[in-house]
């Protein structure tokens, strides 16, 4: 598995299973998504038929001033609950018995909820670029996890991305760091020149948004940014797929910084492996030529018994 | 800010269970298997891109292959091959639980017996590759037991006998106030598998032709789980199904997995012959004669004779092939008939003048026996307790993985 998917697979297969379930069971459960996003998956208490899905999202206040809430109603206006249950934004509810013939792409639309949400700001800045106007849009922070944000704003060539992430451990920031290097060192070959811009810095913020005030800088953050051209959000296909590729950029960084160590870790095993090969070898030779003499009854000789000085000289068969 | 809710992993050496805790079923059951692209000439070091993360795990490596090697890296209950299971944790965490390890704790298993440096082994994979922010390991059998504390007739205690039957083979592990006796585990070489077999080769024998031969295996499995019940006496169940065959015989139609045809099965004898084979294993096996409350028994009397009330009033079922009808009340009257006749013969052996205070045997079966560890793992993982008895990624990183050779559960105990 190369890239992340865009959906929540946990989730999809979770609420297919109640889709395609002949009867409906009472269900209670909590998933969880990246981002710390909640997912509670619940049985109606009066109705069996009914099954509610609500999201706790903790920058969903924040992705309803880009219009988070339209897309909502776009997407999942059939099922949306107007209050969501108490501690969650968001309520979807599903009738069991009137559901779409396709039940599999309805599990996958719903599974693709968080990206939707995220996908605001993008969709917003994109607009922004598409309306031609004249200098910066607003730069529009979503806080998806705490600490960590993503910034997007759009100019009027292009639209910037930065992401801003935290590193807990002190090998995880070397190897992140080594990582976003290459990458900006990768966009330089021939082969991936349409790929977007990617900047990297570590502590300091870049130039668009070092002037908010509330940035972390210390040596744990860094800062990496993506200059999106609009050969990457002119036509609606690109554009979906740059969006769910973009927001998961994070996700894929810290997963692959996972994977390279559990890489490293074989190695190291392998290593000690041959070392131990090496070690084994070296070990003395019990047997020597003169102790492979064997008596007639079959004892071993043993030569230090024989020393050649004693008075009488005594044949070793014991 | 409130946590989000840890996530259970308990690696089988057949499947693996995974979810997240508060749930009362694992999220995903899929084999333990991973499937790896066939090894290049130059071995490990010559990576130049990202081959390895090109492989599949689970269902997928199953079905992938023919361009895969699929491998096991767990073989009886214990990791075998870590850089395998290593990759193997990496996408049961992104791809199928799709959490960030940072943000959770976890809890992991370990079969009763496991080396200490195995479970050190395990701590560093998810302290140093996931940075997770605490780990729990819990023996299995003793997630058996916690999961029986939802029946009715349970004791809420951690003493008893656990007895688990998988697909491979069936344990017998008795526990005592979290410990596990590890000098008196028994194993039984008869469980789901040998079961499946013994129900495929009555089909065959009673001649329903009508089975497709690639289809044998999963119709013989399928009539196992639905229609097995554990009977009281042998010879009598026959006579009543000979009596009357109209009430006892049961017809399966099923679809034939190549042509789409329907087709049906008669299911007879096998209903109660199948979970029979725990109780004769004549039946199945020629080298291995020994009943399983036989085997309980054994395994009570070879513990300490402290514990030895305990783990008889708390005989506690786990696995799919504890899951037949009335399969604990059987056992139940089975080791009860032992255990009083062994009392009668040393109140009689004393002449009468020693009067023995009766046993109380009790089997406790529950509606979670299937996925009992994993699902007593969802309890345990849902109290506030587990977070003091985790351990943390800061401990890791003062002392070591050594800090896993320590469980905290037991030190209010001692």
């Amino acid at each position: 598995m190369i890239l992340l998917e865009p959906n929540s697979y946990v989730l999809e297969e979770t609420l297919l299973a109640r889709f395609t379930s002949e009867k409906p069971e009472i269900v209670d459960i909590t998933l969880v998504d990246f981002d710390n996003v909640v997912y509670h998956v619940q049985t109606s208490a009066e109705q069996r038929n009914l099954l509610n899905l609500s999201v706790e999202m903790k920058y969903f206040n924040e992705v309803v001033e880009y219009g988070a809430q339209d897309i909502l109603k776009r997407e999942y206006g059939d099922y949306l609950v107007p209050t969501a249950n108490p501690q969650y934004q968001i309520t979807l509810q599903f009738n069991l018995e009137q559901l779409p013939a396709d039940k599999a792409a309805l599990a996958k639309h719903v599974s693709m909820l968080k990206r939707n949400m995220l996908a605001s700001s993008f969709i917003r800045a994109f607009e922004y670029w598409e309306s031609q106007q004249e200098g910066a849009g607003p730069l529009m922070t979503t806080h998806y996890r705490d600490n960590e944000a993503i910034y997007v704003q759009a100019q009027q060539d292009r639209v910037t991305v930065i992401f801003s992430t935290l590193f807990k451990e002190e090998v995880d920031r070397v190897l992140g760091k080594v990582f976003l290097q290459e990458f900006v060192d990768a966009r330089r070959q021939v082969s991936i020149q349409n790929a977007p811009q990617v900047l990297y810095s570590s502590r300091e913020p870049p130039l668009e948004i070092r002037h908010l005030s509330n940035l972390r800088q210390d040596e744990s953050v860094g800062y990496v940014s993506f200059v999106l051209f609009p050969r990457h959000f002119a036509d609606m296909e690109s554009r979906e797929k740059t969006i769910s590729q973009i927001q998961l950029f994070r996700d894929y960084l810290h997963y692959h910084i996972k994977c390279a160590k559990a890489y490293m870790h074989s190695r190291m095993r392998l290593r000690v492996q041959e070392f131990l090969k090496v070690i084994n070898r070296a070990k003395p030779d019990r047997v020597t030529a003169a102790s492979d003499k064997r008596t007639a009854t079959g004892r071993y000789m043993r030569p230090h018994l024989r020393q050649p000085t004693s008075p009488q000289h005594v044949e070793s068969d014991w | 800010m409130s946590r989000l809710p840890p996530v259970v992993i308990d690696n089988g050496t057949g499947y693996t269970k995974m979810g997240f805790a508060g749930n009362t079923d694992p999220q995903f059951v899929i084999p333990t298997a991973i499937g790896l692209p066939n090894q290049s000439r130059h071995g490990i070091a010559s990576k130049r891109g990202i081959e390895d993360l090109d492989f599949y795990i689970g269902d997928e490596a199953i079905s992938n292959a023919k361009t895969y090697g699929v491998k096991y890296p767990i073989r009886h209950g214990q990791i075998e091959n870590w850089d395998h299971m290593e990759r193997y944790w990496e996408q049961s965490i992104f791809k199928y639980m799709r959490c960030e390890p940072e943000d959770h704790y976890f809890l992991l298993t370990e079969p009763p017996l496991n080396a200490p440096e195995n479970r050190e082994q395990m701590a560093e994979i998810f302290f140093e590759s996931f940075n997770v922010q605490g780990m729990y390991i819990a023996v299995q059998a003793v997630l058996a037991l916690a999961a029986s504390w939802t029946a009715k007739n349970s004791q809420q205690t951690l003493t008893g006998t656990v007895i688990d039957s998988g697909d491979g083979v069936t344990h017998v592990i008795p526990v005592a106030e979290g410990y596990v006796l590890g000098s008196s585990i028994k194993h039984i070489p008869i469980a789901g598998r040998d079961i499946t077999a013994f129900v495929q080769q009555l089909l065959r024998d009673h001649g329903e032709t009508s089975i497709p031969p690639e289809d044998s295996l999963e119709v013989a499995r399928r009539i196992k789980e639905q229609y097995s019940y554990t009977c009281h006496d042998m010879a009598k169940e026959f006579a009543k199904f000979d009596a009357d065959p109209v009430k006892y015989y049961k017809r399966f139609d099923t679809i034939n997995s190549i042509n789409q045809s329907t087709y049906s099965v008669d299911v007879g004898y096998e209903r109660f012959l199948a979970p029979e084979v725990f109780f004769n294993p004549e039946l199945v096996s020629s080298d291995f004669l020994t009943p399983l409350p036989d085997i309980v028994d054994t395994c009570i009397q070879v513990s300490p004779i402290d514990t030895r009330r305990g783990l008889y009033s708390n005989i506690v079922l786990s696995g799919g092939s504890t899951m037949f009808k009335d399969f604990g009340k059987r056992l139940q009257r089975d080791i009860k008939r032992i255990v009083d006749g062994r009392v009668k013969k040393s109140e009689e052996l004393s002449g009468g003048r020693l009067q023995a205070k009766p046993i109380d045997v009790n089997v406790v079966a529950h509606k979670k026996q299937r996925h009992a560890v994993w699902f007593g793992g969802s309890i345990m993982a849902c109290t506030d307790q587990f977070y003091q008895f985790s351990h943390t990624k800061a401990e890791y990183e003062e002392h070591g993985p050594s800090i896993c050779r320590h469980n905290r559960v037991f030190e209010s105990l001692a």
